[in-house]
């Protein structure tokens, strides 16, 4: 044990004289982000200001259609809920040319306008009666906030017409089982269960698009900049491991390590000293990471026994994975330049310069395909405020991985120096 | 008493059709001497060192040191041995003292025992007054002091030096066979590799001549330099028709071979006072005029020389 950790200290040390790799360790996922955090809103957490709508609701609703009369009235409501207060800012006016002008005299992003037959048109029980439209009338100028509020007002419109198309299928059913007279009254039940049901949107929650991820259900915020830096210090961890690893073969050339082979000091004892030399720098390079996110940006990591747990399991993804390409390589620029590009790809894979929060559908599952991405989500979560058991699976994940890289890396070098 | 047996070593890379740099190489070591592996670059002197150090696995054949076998007990050889690599193997980084203290754990020495043997030592290189600058530092001489160091830290039964004198200014080459005729003396058997023949003569008890891979000879100076028998070596250079040369003056009654090595003649010859005015008069009738003469008594380069049809540096 004493021969394993003289000799990771002896790489530990000779790592820390070296002053671009550090800088390359600490200084550069710092610095990224720090740009990257101002870049999307130089705080906490990524912020935009809420859009301002001016609506104007001309509906004089449908007789007979029971609870939902007046359909631009729910669109209104839908605008206002206090789960989009942050997203958008309604204002309503008299008219669709008063509103339209607050859009052209730029006190708006955008204007919607609820045709006076919008009730009457939507719940016509005939397919065949006149259509109408709801009107988004944009300042091109202010792109997203036009965008956010079609958003909103398509989710809405998509839930009436999914109302209506249930209700048309029933009043069809009942009408043909000659049941004619009960057909609206059939209609309006259809429609009332789809709404129900949840079919329709009552309101379009951020929160509830949000992903669902392990401790997801809690409350914190995620700031930016510690997602960025998560990010960043995952990725920055490859390369550290990939600088000490490299030691190997930096030592092979240099006739050190065949002359370490000659001592009574077992083969498998000097691979360990290398492997905890890599272990233990990353491992000191995370800690400084999160000690400088925490001060410096005052990023809140989370619980320490998670940020523990996460901190070791990335430092032995990056040190298996960093050996793995180090045994799969001849020369210290080969490791150079292929470990770059496994580490890259990786992390665009992953998500480290993206984060995972946002990643849905295909990317998500490509994200499940590397340790990085699990470690990521994990992170995520932690600073969520999730524990240990809500990341239960972005250590187990990551650490079979690891496992994994380190077994073959091993079995390579043995081969090698046989 | 042998220390070491060599038996019928061999070394194939990447056999069955790669390069054999061992072929059946066989000798021993007597406890206390100095045993030298003499032959050009690339006769396998490194490559016999590399198996006898267990760095290589041979091919063929085992050796024993201290009676235990590189193939099936590397670990007890390992305890025995000391290796000094051919080129500079430490830390440029790290001073002297931290290398040795760095060396020394990983040949098991721990605690005050370390720090006595790694001041020993610094004192038997002569770097004490320097022990706490960093190697990269230090001259070439003074590295090869400290790569030497390291192998003698744990007092090792049997010291490799794998051509020690490599590049080095001659007084550090002095300084360095001094130092191995120290260790000699204080017992310790010692196995050298070189191609400098002074240097095997100077330091050797016995001489192992090695060329592709094979032992050509082995035995005491003496005894190998009877091979070539009281034979002097005379190298002519010539302004022309070396060629032509070189054929008539081994036709000289008193001439045994008569070689070109690059742009000169190389002759063995039995007397070399009789015979060198008989190569002048050949010279001057053929219309050639003799340039440069130079005349060796019997040594080790004119056993290889006779061995192998080729100088001991090509």
């Amino acid at each position: 044990m004493s021969r394993i950790l003289a000799i990771a200290w002896k790489d530990l040390r000779s790592t820390m004289r070296n002053v671009p790799a550090l800088a390359m360790m600490l200084l550069a996922p710092l610095a990224l982000a720090a740009l990257l955090g101002f870049a999307f809103g130089g705080g906490q957490s990524f912020s935009i200001s809420a859009t301002k709508v001016a609506v104007a609701n001309a509906d004089t609703g449908a007789s007979g259609a029971g609870a939902a009369e007046n359909a631009g009235a729910v669109v209104v409501g839908v605008l206002k809920s206090p789960d989009l207060s942050d997203v958008v800012a309604v204002s309503e006016k008299p008219s669709a040319a008063a509103a339209r002008k607050s859009v052209d005299d730029g006190k708006a992003a955008a204007a919607v306008v609820i045709p006076a037959d919008f009730s009457g048109a939507l719940f016509a029980t005939s397919p065949t009666a006149p259509k109408t439209a709801v009107e988004v009338y944009e300042n091109p100028t202010q792109e997203i906030g036009g965008a956010i509020t079609e958003s909103i007002v398509g989710q809405a419109l998509l839930g009436f017409n999914g109302a209506r198309a249930a209700a048309l299928a029933a009043n069809g059913l009942a009408t043909a089982n000659g049941d004619g007279a009960r057909a609206a009254e059939l209609a309006q039940q259809a429609a009332q269960k789809y709404f129900n049901d949840g079919g329709a949107a009552a309101g379009v929650s951020v929160a509830q698009r949000a992903p669902r991820l392990p401790g997801g259900e809690s409350t914190k915020d995620v700031g930016v900049t510690g997602t960025i830096l998560a990010g960043m210090m995952v990725f920055f961890m490859f390369f550290g491991a990939n600088n000490v690893a490299r030691t190997i073969l930096d030592e092979d050339r240099a006739g050190t390590l065949p002359r370490l082979f000659t001592t009574p000091t077992p083969r498998h004892t000097i691979l360990g000293g290398k492997y905890s030399s890599v272990f233990v720098t990353v491992t000191v390079q995370a800690v400084i990471l999160l000690v400088a996110g925490r001060f410096i940006f005052g990023i809140d990591w989370g619980r320490l026994d998670a940020v523990a747990a996460l901190t070791l399991v990335a430092a032995a993804v990056a040190s298996g994975l960093a050996l793995l390409v180090i045994s799969a390589v001849r020369t210290p620029a080969q490791a150079g330049a292929i470990g770059a590009g496994v580490y890259l790809v990786l992390a665009l894979l992953g998500g480290n310069f993206t984060g995972t929060a946002a990643a849905g559908g295909t990317y998500a599952q490509i994200q499940k395909l590397t340790p990085n991405g699990w470690l990521l989500q994990g992170w995520d979560a932690v600073m969520r405020g999730g524990g240990l058991a809500d990341i239960a699976l972005n250590l187990l994940v990551p650490l079979l991985f690891a496992v994994v890289f380190f077994a073959v890396a091993a079995l390579r070098f043995r081969k090698r120096y046989a | 008493m042998s220390i070491v047996e060599v038996q019928e070593l061999r070394k194939q890379y990447d056999p069955p059709k790669g390069v054999l740099a061992v072929d059946g190489v066989s000798f021993h070591i007597d406890q206390g001497e100095i045993f030298s592996l003499l032959g050009p670059n690339g006769a396998g002197k490194s490559t016999t060192i590399s198996m006898l150090s267990c760095l290589l696995h041979p091919s063929g054949g085992d050796a024993f040191v201290d009676g235990h076998s590189v193939v099936s007990d590397a670990q007890a050889v390992k305890e025995a041995i000391g290796v000094v690599p051919q080129d500079i193997a430490l830390y440029p980084d790290m001073s002297a003292r931290e290398n040795l203290l760095f060396w020394g754990k990983m040949y098991g020495l721990a605690g005050a025992e370390l720090h006595t043997r790694v001041d020993e030592v610094l004192e038997l290189i002569t770097l004490v007054d320097r022990q706490k600058d960093r190697v990269e530092k230090f001259s070439g001489g003074m590295k090869r002091r400290v790569n030497i160091g390291v192998a003698l830290l744990h007092k090792p039964r049997v010291l490799y030096l794998d051509e020690p004198t490599v590049g080095i200014d001659p007084q550090s080459r002095r300084s360095i066979l001094d130092g191995i005729l120290a260790l000699r003396d204080q017992g310790m058997t010692i196995l050298y590799t070189t191609h400098y023949m002074a240097e095997a003569q100077e330091l050797s008890d016995r001489i192992g001549i090695v060329d592709h891979g094979k032992m050509i000879a082995i035995g005491t100076n003496a005894e190998l330099v009877k091979i070539v028998g009281e034979e002097a070596h005379v190298d002519l250079s010539v302004d022309h028709y070396l060629e032509g040369m070189v054929e008539r003056w081994a036709e000289v009654p008193g001439v045994s071979t008569a070689t070109i090595d690059e742009d000169r003649a190389v002759l063995l010859v039995q007397d070399a006072n009789e015979v060198l005015p008989r190569l002048f008069e050949t010279a001057a009738a053929a219309g050639s005029r003799i340039t440069e003469v130079n005349v060796t008594e019997p040594n080790l380069e004119m056993v290889f020389l006779h061995l192998t049809g080729r100088a001991l540096r090509e």
